[in-house]
C-alpha cells in the first residue's frame, strides 16, 4: 500500500510518537478509543445498492481497522449532492471526502490540491487516463481540485426484438435511425423511444451527448461561447422531431431514473444510461435483460459521448482528517479492480494497469446473455470525453451542467415554447453569463 | 526432394507472372494486383450474410452489373472473370473489378483514391447477427464501418429544378425531393470523397493523444477487411438553393459561400459546387471552430459561420438501417491500398462523375492514365 506523507519526522519524534502511542494504546485501550480518528466520507448513492453496501461494509470498514479509524460513510441521493456539497463549504464544516458523480469544478477554492494524491498513485499504477486528467485539473493553477478514481459510459440501451420488428436487429446505430426507426416501431408497437430530456443527471448526460453527436459545442477548447451555431440549431430541431415522431409525455417529466424504470417495465424501445440500467435488469428479470443490447449513438460529429458518471472526490481544505481522506483515496486505487467487480463492470478505471483484462472482461461476462454483450463498451474510453469538452472540467463548465443549462434548452424547444433558434440564444446568453461570472471570480 | 521445392517454386513464379501480366503489358515493376471481389467465405468470417450481397439489389460485381453504370461505354464491362484473383490472394474470388471508381481524400481533398464499388449494403440485413456477427477479434462488422465514411453526393436536380431536402427519411418531408436509392455514378452530382483513418500508426487514424480523441480506433486498412464503408450523405440546404416556401430564394450568406466554393473547387454537374474535404463540409453546415475555407479569412469565417447559425447552407445525413429508404446504407467497396505498379490494370476504366463523357473534375483522368500507363502518380 503507498502512503501518503504527512509532515516530516525525525527518528527522535518517531521514537517519542511510538511511545506515546504505546502507552496510550496498550495500557489504556479505552483511552485508544476515544482518542482514534474519524473519517466522515459523504458519497452519491450509487445505482447498484449493493455496490454500496460493499463500500461502507467492507472497503471502508476495512480500511478503518488497518488505520485505527472509525470511516463513517453517508450515502447521498445524485440529487441532493450539489445542496449537502455547498451546505458544507458555507459552512466550512462537515465531511472530510466528498465523492461527487462529476467533476465539483466549482469547490475548487475550497478543495486542497489533490497533486500529492495523483503523485503517490501514479508511482504505483502509472499516470491516470485523459478524461480523468481534464476533469480534476485546473491548467490555470496547475492544480488538481479532485481526485477521479473511476468513471461509467453512458451507451444507448436498446431492446433488440422491439428493434427487429423495424428490421433494425442490430440497433438504430446512428441518430437518424434512431429517429426514423423509432417512429415506425411507436407506430407498429405503441412503444416509444425514452431518451431521458427532463433536467436531470439522465438528461443533462443525454443531451449534452446528442449535443457533441451533432458536432456542436458550448464552449469551444479556449472558453469561448460557441452554443449559439448552427449544429446545436440542428440539434435541438432534430430531438423536437425525435419527440414528435418517436417519444412519450413522460420524457418530459421523469425524475431521477425515470427512463431505467420504464426500460425495465419495457414500456421504452431505447435510453442512454450507464450499465447499470442492464445490470438492474439481469438481477431483476434475466429474460428482460436478455432482450437489451448497448451501442454507442453516433453522428455526423462521430462517436462521442460523456460520461454518465465522473466519480470525483474532493479532500475540503477545512477538513478534520485530510492526512486519512488523502490516504483513504490513495488505497482506493488498490481496489480498482474489486471496485469494478463490486460495481458488475460499472466503474470504468482511470487507470487502466488496475484493470489490465478489461476488454477481455467485457468480451465475456458471466451475468450477460449473450456473455459479449458489453463488448459494445470496448471502445468507450476512446469516445467518452469529459464534461467541459473540448476543453477541461473547469467551474464554468460545471456550473453550466449542474445549473441544467442544455436540458432546459432542449425542453424549451420540444415543448414548443421557443423556436431552435430562440433557444440556442437564450442559452448563449445564460452560459455567457456564467463563464463572465468565473472569469471574474478566478481572474 | 529438392527439385519437388524447385518445381513448386517454379509454378509459383509462372503463376504469378501470368497473373501479372494477363492485364498487363508494362514498362514498370508490377506488384501490385488489381482487385478482385472477395469470396464468400471471407465476407462470412467478416460478418456479412453473403445470400444478401448475391441479389439484384445489392448488385454484387461477379454476379450483376457487369455491364452498364458505371460503364460508360459501349460493350464496356466492369468486372471480367479472372483465375489469378485468388491465386494472388486466396480471400478473392476470381472476378477482377474494372470500374474504378475516383474518390477524394477527405484530410486534404487530393483527387488520389480509387475504389471498387462492388455492392450495395441495403440494410442491417446484410449482417450477420448474434455471435455469428463477431469476427475473429470479437468486433461485429457494424461497429467498425460505424467510423469509416465514404461521402456520396447524389445530385439535387429534380426536373430542372434544385431539390434542398433528400426524399426519404433523411429529408424535410417536402416536395421537390431527391432520391437518395441509387448511389450510381449517373446519379451524382459530383465525385466521392472517403474519410482517411486508415491504418493505426500513420496518425490518420483516431489517436488519444490527439485533440479530440474521438471515436474508436478502427482504422480502414487495419480493421476493416472487405473495405466497406457507412454512406454519409450530404446536401446544399434551402438556404443554399431555395426551394421551399419558407425559403424560396438562397440566403445571402449562402450565396457568398456558394461562390467562393465554386471558384476554389468548380462546380458540379447540377451547378452546386465541389466539396473536396470534411472541412469544407463542415464549413457550409456552421461547425463551430471549424478553420477558414474558401479563401475566406477568420474574421469572415467568423462571420459567416455565425450567420449560418439557423441557416446553414449545407446538411448530411444517413439512411436508415433498416432499408426503409431504398438505398445504400453500406457499401462493398475497397480502396486500393496503393494503387501504383499495377494496382490499376491496363483493362481497368475510370468511373467518375462526367459531363458530356469529359470528367468534371480532370485531376482524376490524369492520375488514372499515370497510374496506368507508368504504375505512377503524375508527380512522382
Amino acid at each position: 500500500m503507498s502512503e501518503i506523507r504527512g509532515s516530516k519526522h525525525s527518528r527522535r519524534d518517531f521514537i517519542r510518537l511510538a511511545a506515546g502511542a504505546a502507552a496510550s494504546g496498550l495500557l489504556f485501550p479505552e483511552r485508544a478509543l476515544a482518542q482514534q480518528k474519524t473519517l466522515k466520507i459523504a458519497k452519491w448513492a450509487h445505482f447498484l445498492p449493493e455496490f454500496d453496501r460493499w463500500f461502507e461494509g467492507e472497503l471502508a470498514g476495512e480500511w478503518g481497522k488497518r488505520h485505527d479509524t472509525r470511516v463513517v460513510v453517508d450515502h447521498v441521493p445524485v440529487e441532493k449532492i450539489g445542496a449537502l456539497a455547498a451546505a458544507e463549504v458555507a459552512a466550512r464544516e462537515g465531511h472530510d471526502l466528498f465523492m461527487f458523480p462529476w467533476p465539483p469544478a466549482e469547490y475548487q477554492r475550497h478543495a486542497i490540491d489533490h497533486a500529492e494524491v495523483h503523485r503517490t498513485v501514479a508511482s504505483k499504477h502509472g499516470n491516470l487516463d485523459r478524461l480523468a486528467h481534464r476533469s480534476t485539473f485546473n491548467p490555470a493553477s496547475k492544480k488538481y481540485f479532485a481526485f477521479c478514481d473511476s468513471w461509467m459510459p453512458a451507451p444507448l440501451h436498446f431492446f433488440q426484438d422491439y428493434w427487429a420488428e423495424v428490421d433494425m436487429p442490430l440497433g438504430p446505430v446512428h441518430y437518424y435511425s434512431l429517429r426514423s426507426g423509432g417512429q415506425r416501431l411507436r407506430a407498429k408497437l405503441g412503444i416509444p423511444c425514452g431518451l431521458a430530456l427532463a433536467p436531470g443527471l439522465e438528461g443533462n448526460v443525454t443531451l449534452h451527448t446528442l449535443l457533441h453527436g451533432f458536432n456542436s459545442l458550448i464552449r469551444d477548447a479556449s472558453g469561448s461561447v460557441v452554443v449559439n451555431n448552427a449544429r446545436t440549431v440542428v440539434a435541438l430541431q432534430y430531438v423536437k422531431d425525435l419527440y414528435r415522431d418517436a417519444g412519450t409525455p413522460e420524457q418530459l417529466t421523469w425524475g431521477p431514473s425515470g427512463n431505467v424504470r420504464a426500460m425495465l417495465a419495457r414500456k421504452t424501445s431505447a435510453t442512454t444510461h450507464a450499465i447499470s440500467l442492464l445490470r438492474a435488469a439481469e438481477k431483476q428479470d434475466p429474460e428482460v435483460a436478455k432482450k437489451i443490447l448497448l451501442q454507442p449513438l453516433r453522428g455526423s460529429g462521430g462517436l462521442i459521448a460523456v460520461p454518465h458518471v465522473t466519480n470525483c472526490s474532493v479532500v475540503w481544505n477545512f477538513a478534520r482528517n485530510q492526512v486519512g481522506a488523502r490516504q483513504f483515496l490513495v488505497d482506493l486505487i488498490d481496489h480498482s479492480q474489486t471496485l469494478y467487480d463490486k460495481s458488475r463492470g460499472c466503474n470504468f478505471p482511470t487507470y487502466q494497469k488496475t484493470v489490465p483484462d478489461l476488454i477481455a472482461r467485457l468480451s465475456n461476462d458471466p451475468q450477460a446473455d449473450p456473455s459479449w454483450k458489453y463488448e459494445a463498451l470496448k471502445d468507450a474510453p476512446r469516445w467518452t470525453v469529459n464534461l467541459g469538452y473540448p476543453g477541461f472540467a473547469d467551474p464554468a463548465a460545471m456550473e453550466i451542467f449542474n445549473s441544467f443549462v442544455i436540458p432546459r434548452m432542449f425542453m424549451g424547444v420540444v415543448k414548443g415554447e421557443r423556436s431552435p433558434g430562440d433557444a440556442a440564444k437564450a442559452a448563449e446568453a445564460e452560459v455567457t453569463k456564467i463563464a463572465d461570472k468565473w472569469k471574474r471570480a478566478l481572474g | 526432394m529438392r527439385n519437388v521445392f524447385k518445381s513448386v517454386f517454379l509454378v509459383c513464379l509462372v503463376t504469378w507472372a501470368a497473373s501479372v501480366s494477363a492485364q498487363t503489358t508494362t514498362s514498370f515493376p508490377v506488384f501490385n494486383p488489381p482487385p478482385c471481389d472477395f469470396n464468400d467465405n471471407f465476407y462470412t468470417v467478416n460478418g456479412f450474410d453473403v445470400t444478401n450481397l448475391d441479389t439484384q439489389a445489392a448488385g454484387r460485381f461477379g454476379d450483376f452489373r457487369q455491364f452498364g453504370p458505371p460503364a460508360f461505354q459501349p460493350g464496356q464491362a466492369n468486372w471480367v472473370a479472372d483465375g489469378n484473383c485468388s491465386v494472388n490472394d486466396p480471400n478473392r474470388r476470381n472476378f477482377r473489378i474494372l470500374a474504378t471508381t475516383g474518390a477524394y481524400k477527405d484530410d486534404d481533398g487530393a483527387p488520389t483514391q480509387f475504389l471498387s464499388i462492388i455492392a450495395f449494403v441495403l440494410s442491417q440485413n446484410f449482417f450477420l447477427t448474434g455471435s455469428n456477427a463477431l469476427n475473429a477479434r470479437n468486433l461485429t462488422l457494424q461497429d467498425i464501418l460505424g467510423v469509416l465514411e465514404a461521402y456520396v453526393a447524389p445530385s439535387q436536380s429534380v426536373n430542372g429544378v434544385l431539390a434542398p431536402s433528400p426524399c426519404g427519411t433523411m429529408g424535410d418531408g417536402f416536395t421537390p425531393c431527391f432520391p437518395v436509392t441509387s448511389v450510381a455514378t449517373p446519379t451524382l452530382r459530383h465525385d466521392w470523397r472517403v474519410s482517411s483513418n486508415r491504418n493505426a500508426i500513420d496518425g490518420s487514424s483516431s489517436d488519444p493523444r490527439k485533440t479530440p480523441p474521438t471515436s474508436p480506433g478502427f482504422s480502414y486498412f487495419g480493421d476493416d477487411l472487405t473495405g466497406s464503408w457507412i454512406v454519409t450523405y450530404f446536401w446544399w440546404t434551402k438556404f443554399a438553393v431555395g426551394g421551399r416556401p419558407d425559403q424560396p430564394t438562397p440566403t445571402s450568406t449562402c450565396k457568398t459561400i456558394l461562390a467562393a466554393a465554386g471558384k476554389q473547387n468548380g462546380f458540379s454537374l447540377d451547378g452546386t459546387p465541389i466539396l473536396h474535404t470534411g472541412d469544407e463540409l463542415h464549413f457550409i453546415e456552421g461547425v463551430p471552430g471549424t478553420a477558414p475555407q474558401f479563401g475566406f479569412s477568420q474574421n469572415q469565417t467568423n462571420a459567416l459561420l455565425q450567420a449560418q447559425a439557423t441557416a446553414p447552407c449545407g446538411a448530411e445525413g444517413q439512411e436508415d438501417v433498416g432499408g426503409k429508404d431504398g438505398g445504400a446504407v453500406w457499401l462493398v467497396c475497397p480502396t486500393i491500398l496503393d494503387p501504383r505498379n499495377g494496382a490499376i490494370a491496363q483493362d481497368a476504366f475510370l468511373d467518375v462523375v462526367r459531363k458530356n463523357g469529359s470528367p468534371i473534375d480532370a485531376r482524376f483522368q490524369s492520375n488514372f492514365s499515370c497510374l496506368q500507363s507508368t504504375g505512377k502518380f503524375c508527380n512522382e
